[in-house]
C-alpha cells in the first residue's frame, strides 16, 4: 500500500475541514453565539494535522484500487473525529464518543442526534453539525477533487470508493471537472431552496441550516420539533427539495446539456418517483382516520414522511412512530430501499432494488423454463452479470451488517431496558444514513441513551452505510494491509 | 481539446496516455470490455463500450463537438467508417489509421470521398524513418525540419570525438554552422547553455543545414559512407515500402523471406530486388548471401525476438548499420546497452506521428505551430513556428530578449537562409524559428519569449 501517497491525499482533505471550521467560526463570531473559541482551536487542530500529512510527500503517486478505498475510509475516519472536536472542546458533549458520534452523524448525512434538547446548543456548533452535512453529501473527496488542484489521474477510485450507487461513472473525461460539475449543480440547487426558505419567511439561519439538512439528505433541525416548527406549506416545500436531491445528479447534467434523450431512457427516477407515489398514497389512507378525517392534511403528512424517509434525510413533521402498523413497516422499508444512485442520500438505491427483483424474477423464469436465456437490463442496456452478481454480494453485505449490529447494540439490554424495536430501527436508520427510526429512537427521541460501545457501533455502521459497505470493510482485512 | 480515440490497443492505449495528460479531454471507444476496464482505472479518461462505427457510440461519446477523432483499430475499413461518421456528427478533424497496402494506392480518393484529415500508415512511417537512418550510419535518429532545410541529427558520443572536456561556448568558436541542441546524460534530458561540457556516452543532438551537419560529421571524423547496400529479413508491409523506397535511392537491395508464396508476390511488385526464400535467422543463409558484406541489416520480421537476435548476430558481424523493429518492448534502454541502437516501432511511430499533429492542431489558432518532434524518447520537444508580423519579439537582439527558461533558440531560417543564431541575431517576421525545450514546455511563441530587456 501507498502509505505516504493515502496520507498525503487524507491530508488535503484535512485542509478543506479546517476550512470549513473557519468558516463556522467566523459565523459564530457574528452571531455572537459564544462557541467561537473551541471552533477556531478545532480548525487550528485540524490545520495542524492536514498540513502536516500533506508534507509527507509520496514517492509515486500511483494509487490503486486498494489505495483509493483505503484514503476514503481513512479520510472518513479522521474527518468525524475531527470534527467532533468543536462539539467535545466547547463541552456542549463531555463525553467524546457523543462528539464522535455527532459529527459522524453530520459528515454520514444521518441525522441521529445525540442532543436532547437541541435548540440549547449555540448556533456556531448548530450552523458546524449543518454545514457537515452539505459537505458529507456529495462526499467531502469529491469536494477536494474539486477544489484542490491535479490530484492524479487514478483518483478515479475515490470518487468511486465515495460516491453512491453500484457504478460510479465519470460525466466528462477528466475527474476533476466531474468533480466541479457534481458540486456546481449541488450549489446552485442549494441556493435555490436557500432563497425559496427565504422567501417563505424563514430567518436567514432556519433556512440555512434547513438547506444544508435537505440537500445532503441529512436531518439536522435547529428545532426539536424538526420541520413541524415551520408552516404547512414551507413542510411540503422541504419535503420536494429532499425529492429533488435524491435523484441522480447525472440527470441535472443531462438537462443542463439539454440531453433529455438520457433523461428520458433512464428508468431510475421514474421508478423512485413511482415508489414515492405509492407510499404516499398507502399511508394517507392508513393515517387519514387519525388525522380528524381530513384527507389534505394525510396527504400532506404521508407525503412529507415518505419523501423524508426515502432520500433519507429523516426530518419529521409528525411523530410517524404513533402512525399505525402499516405505516411504520412502509417507513422502514422506504428506508431500506433509499433513493437513487449518484445523488446524496443513502440506503440500498433504487437501482439495486430493480436489479435484485428483476434477478429473483429471472430466477423464476429460469424455474419455469431451464433453457431460456435470459439478460438483466436496464435502461435498456444489459447489465453484466459481474454487476448483478456484485449487488447480490452488496445486499448481503448490507443485511450482515444490520443484523449483526442489531446484535451487538442489544446487549446494552443488560444494563437498561431497550426494546427490539428501537434496536433493530436504531441500526437501519444509521447504516442507511437516515436518522430516526421507531420507539426509542423516533422522531422525537434521540440517541443519547444508549451506552458507548452501542454509539461506538452505530458511529460505525454510519461510516459504513455511507461509503456502501466495501472501503470501511476493507480496513479490516489483514490482506489489505499487506505489502 | 476533446478527443476521441477509437479502439483501444497498444496505439490508443499510447496516445491516450500521453493526451490525457496533456489536459486534452480524451473519451475511449472500444467494444472490449477488459480493454476499456484498464483505461479507466489507470488513466483520467472517459471510455464507452461500444462500436466506433456505430453512431450512437459515436455520440455517447461526444462527437458531436469533439475536435479530433482518432480510429485506430485494428480494421482499417472500420477506421474509415469511424472517421467518416464522426465527420459527418460535427467532428472538426479526423485521423485514421490505414495500413493495407491495397488501399495505399487509392488513398488520396478515398481520403478526399471519405473526409478523412490525415491517413496514418504505420509500416510506411516505420520505412520512412529507416531510410531516414540510413543517410548517416552512426546516427540513432534523423529528423528534418523547415522543409527539410534544416536536419536535426541524434548520435553518441563516443571517446574518439573530440567535442568533450570543451564548453560548449567555445565549440561554437569551433563550428559555427550548427547548434547543440539537447543531450541526454544518465537518462536525464537537458537543454545545454553555454557552459555545458560534452561528457563520453552522452547522446546528443545537432542541428544545422544538410550540408553543414554533414561537414561537422566529417570533421569529427565519423564515418559519413552513404550505405551502399543492405539486407532486409522479413518480407511484411514494411519492407515492401522500404524495399520500394530503397531502390529509388539507388540502393543494392536483398530481401530475404521465409514463405514461398509472400515471396513470389512481392518480386512481382518490386522491381530490382533480389528475392531470396529462406529463414533470415539461419545463419547459413545469412552466411551464404554474404551479411556482412552489406552495409546495412534491417530486421522486419513479425517477431521482435528473432529481430533482436539477428541483429545482435549482425553487430557482431560488424555490419555498420543494424536497424531492429521491436514492437512489443517497453524498455528500449536494455536493447541499448546490447549494442542495438537503432530501433524502429511502428506502433510507438503511429502513436508520436499522431501526437504531432494533434499537438500542431491545438496551437495552430494562436501561433502556427507547425511541427513538434520528440527528442530523446519524448523527454524533450522541438518546435517548428513561423513568427508572425506584430509579434513583441521581432527584430530585439536574441541576447536582449528574455526568454523561458530552459528554452532554446537553435535555427532560423530566413528565405532560403538558415542562421545559427547568437546573441546578435534578431528574429524578423517571417523566420521560420526553431526550439528546443523540456517535454510540454512551450504552448506557443508567446510563451516562449516572456519580454524584452530593457537596454541599459
Amino acid at each position: 500500500m501507498n502509505r505516504r501517497l493515502i496520507f498525503n491525499l487524507t491530508g488535503a482533505v484535512l485542509l478543506v475541514e479546517s476550512a470549513m471550521m473557519m468558516i463556522s467560526f467566523v459565523l459564530s463570531l457574528a452571531l455572537h453565539s459564544g462557541d467561537h473559541w473551541p471552533i477556531l482551536l478545532s480548525a487550528g487542530i485540524t490545520l495542524a494535522f492536514g498540513g502536516g500529512f500533506r508534507l509527507i510527500h509520496p514517492a509515486t503517486d500511483y494509487l490503486r484500487a486498494r489505495d483509493g478505498f483505503a484514503v476514503v475510509a481513512l479520510t472518513w475516519v479522521l474527518v468525524s473525529i475531527f470534527g467532533a472536536l468543536p462539539f467535545f472542546l466547547s463541552g456542549v458533549t463531555p463525553n467524546f464518543f457523543d462528539a464522535v458520534f455527532e459529527a459522524a452523524s453530520g459528515f454520514t448525512t444521518t441525522g441521529a442526534t445525540i442532543f436532547i434538547d437541541v435548540e440549547s446548543v449555540p448556533k456556531g456548533l448548530l450552523f458546524w453539525r449543518s454545514f457537515t452535512h452539505w459537505a458529507g453529501g456529495m462526499g467531502v473527496l469529491v469536494l477536494s477533487l474539486a477544489i484542490m488542484p491535479r490530484m492524479g489521474s487514478r483518483t478515479i477510485h475515490l470518487m468511486r470508493a465515495e460516491s453512491t450507487g453500484p457504478s460510479a461513472e465519470k460525466l466528462v473525461p477528466r475527474m476533476g471537472n466531474t468533480a466541479r460539475i457534481l458540486y456546481r449543480i449541488y450549489l446552485v440547487l442549494s441556493v435555490i431552496m436557500f432563497f425559496v426558505l427565504l422567501a417563505c419567511g424563514l430567518n436567514w439561519f432556519d433556512a440555512i441550516v434547513h438547506t444544508f439538512g435537505a440537500a445532503g439528505t441529512g436531518g439536522f433541525s435547529n428545532y426539536a420539533d424538526s420541520v413541524g416548527h415551520f408552516s404547512a406549506p414551507v413542510q411540503t416545500l422541504i419535503g420536494v427539495f429532499c425529492m429533488i436531491f435524491g435523484v441522480n445528479f447525472a440527470m441535472y447534467y443531462a438537462l443542463i446539456r439539454r440531453d433529455f434523450k438520457a433523461i428520458w431512457k433512464n428508468g431510475e427516477w421514474k421508478l423512485y418517483f413511482a415508489i414515492i407515489l405509492v407510499a404516499t398514497g398507502l399511508i394517507a389512507l392508513n393515517i387519514f382516520p387519525q388525522c380528524g378525517r381530513n384527507l389534505s392534511q394525510a396527504i400532506r403528512l404521508a407525503y412529507f414522511q415518505v419523501s423524508s424517509i426515502i432520500t433519507t434525510t429523516g426530518y419529521a413533521t409528525a411523530n410517524f412512530d404513533l402512525w399505525p402498523q402499516l405505516s411504520r413497516v412502509i417507513l422502514v422499508l422506504l428506508m431500506l430501499i433509499g433513493s437513487c444512485a449518484g445523488s446524496t442520500a443513502g440506503g440500498l438505491k433504487v437501482t439495486r432494488v430493480e436489479i435484485l427483483t428483476k434477478n429473483m424474477l429471472r430466477d423464476i423464469r429460469r424455474t419455469v423454463r431451464p433453457r431460456s436465456v435470459n439478460l438483466i437490463k436496464l435502461d435498456g442496456r444489459t447489465v453484466e452479470e459481474e454487476t448483478v452478481s456484485g449487488v447480490m454480494g452488496f445486499f448481503y453485505a448490507y443485511m450482515f451488517v444490520i443484523l449483526l449490529s442489531a446484535v451487538l447494540v442489544s446487549i446494552d439490554s443488560f444494563v437498561r431496558d431497550v426494546s427490539f424495536e428501537s434496536c433493530l430501527t436504531a441500526v437501519v436508520a444509521t447504516v442507511s444514513n437516515i436518522g430516526p427510526g421507531l420507539g426509542e429512537v423516533g422522531p422525537m427521541g434521540s440517541f443519547a441513551h444508549f451506552t458507548n460501545f452501542s454509539k461506538a457501533v452505530l458511529t460505525l455502521d454510519m461510516l459504513v452505510g455511507r461509503l456502501e459497505l466495501f472501503p470501511l470493510l476493507m480496513l479490516f482485512s489483514p490482506d489489505a494491509w499487506k505489502k | 481539446m476533446n478527443i476521441i480515440i477509437v479502439g483501444n490497443g497498444k496505439v490508443g492505449y499510447t496516445l491516450a496516455e500521453y493526451l490525457s495528460r496533456q489536459n486534452h479531454d480524451v473519451t475511449i471507444v472500444d467494444k472490449d470490455k477488459n480493454a476499456l476496464t484498464r483505461a479507466t482505472e489507470t488513466l483520467d479518461v472517459l471510455c464507452v463500450r461500444g462500436n466506433g462505427g456505430n453512431v450512437r457510440s459515436l455520440i455517447e461519446a461526444g462527437a458531436e463537438k469533439a475536435d479530433v477523432i482518432i480510429a485506430v483499430t485494428a480494421n482499417d475499413e472500420l477506421n474509415m467508417v469511424c472517421c467518416l461518421a464522426a465527420k459527418q456528427l460535427g467532428t472538426r478533424y479526423s485521423i485514421a489509421r490505414i495500413r493495407d497496402p491495397e488501399y495505399t494506392e487509392s488513398l488520396t480518393l478515398l481520403q478526399e470521398k471519405l473526409d478523412i484529415d490525415q491517413v496514418i500508415n504505420p509500416e510506411r512511417a516505420a520505412a520512412q524513418e529507416i531510410s531516414r537512418l540510413l543517410r548517416f550510419p552512426f546516427a540513432m535518429n534523423i529528423e528534418s525540419f523547415a522543409h527539410g532545410r534544416v536536419e536535426m541529427v541524434e548520435f553518441l558520443v563516443t571517446d574518439q570525438d573530440d567535442i568533450t572536456g570543451e564548453p560548449l561556448s567555445r565549440l561554437h568558436a569551433r563550428f559555427p554552422h550548427v547548434q547543440f541542441v539537447a543531450v541526454q546524460r544518465h537518462g536525464e534530458a537537458v537543454i545545454p547553455d553555454g557552459s555545458f561540457v560534452i561528457q563520453m556516452g552522452d547522446r546528443l543532438y545537432v542541428s544545422g543545414e544538410h550540408v553543414a551537419v554533414t561537414r561537422f560529421f566529417k570533421r569529427m571524423a565519423k564515418d559519413t559512407q552513404p550505405i551502399r547496400s543492405a539486407m532486409l529479413i522479413g518480407g511484411g508491409h514494411i519492407s515492401y515500402y522500404l524495399a520500394k523506397q530503397l531502390v529509388l535511392l539507388g540502393l543494392r537491395i536483398k530481401l530475404v523471406e521465409i514463405n514461398r508464396e509472400k515471396c513470389r508476390h512481392l518480386s512481382e511488385t518490386l522491381e530490382d530486388v533480389i528475392m531470396i526464400c529462406g529463414d533470415g535467422t539461419d545463419r547459413e543463409v545469412l552466411t551464404d548471401e554474404n551479411m556482412e558484406e552489406n552495409d546495412a541489416l534491417i530486421c522486419l520480421t513479425d517477431r521482435d525476438e528473432e529481430n533482436i537476435v539477428t541483429g545482435l548476430y549482425g553487430v557482431r558481424m560488424g555490419v555498420r548499420k543494424v536497424v531492429v523493429k521491436v514492437n512489443r518492448l517497453n524498455t528500449p534502454e536494455v536493447l541499448d546497452e546490447l549494442g542495438l541502437d537503432n530501433i524502429v516501432s511502428p506502433k510507438i511511430s503511429t502513436a508520436n506521428a499522431i501526437l504531432r499533429s494533434v499537438r500542431a492542431l491545438s496551437h495552430s489558432s494562436s501561433s502556427r505551430i507547425q511541427k513538434v518532434y520528440g527528442m530523446l524518447g519524448g523527454k524533450a520537444e522541438a518546435y517548428e513556428f513561423t513568427a508572425l508580423a506584430g509579434s513583441g519579439f521581432l527584430n530585439v537582439p536574441l541576447a536582449r530578449l528574455k526568454i523561458k527558461k530552459g528554452v532554446l533558440v537553435c535555427v532560423l531560417v530566413r528565405g532560403r537562409r538558415v542562421i545559427i543564431p547568437f546573441g546578435g541575431d534578431h528574429i524578423e517576421a517571417g523566420d521560420t524559428v526553431i526550439l528546443a525545450g523540456k517535454a510540454g514546455s512551450i504552448e506557443d511563441l508567446d510563451d516562449a519569449f516572456t519580454g524584452v530587456e530593457e537596454s541599459t
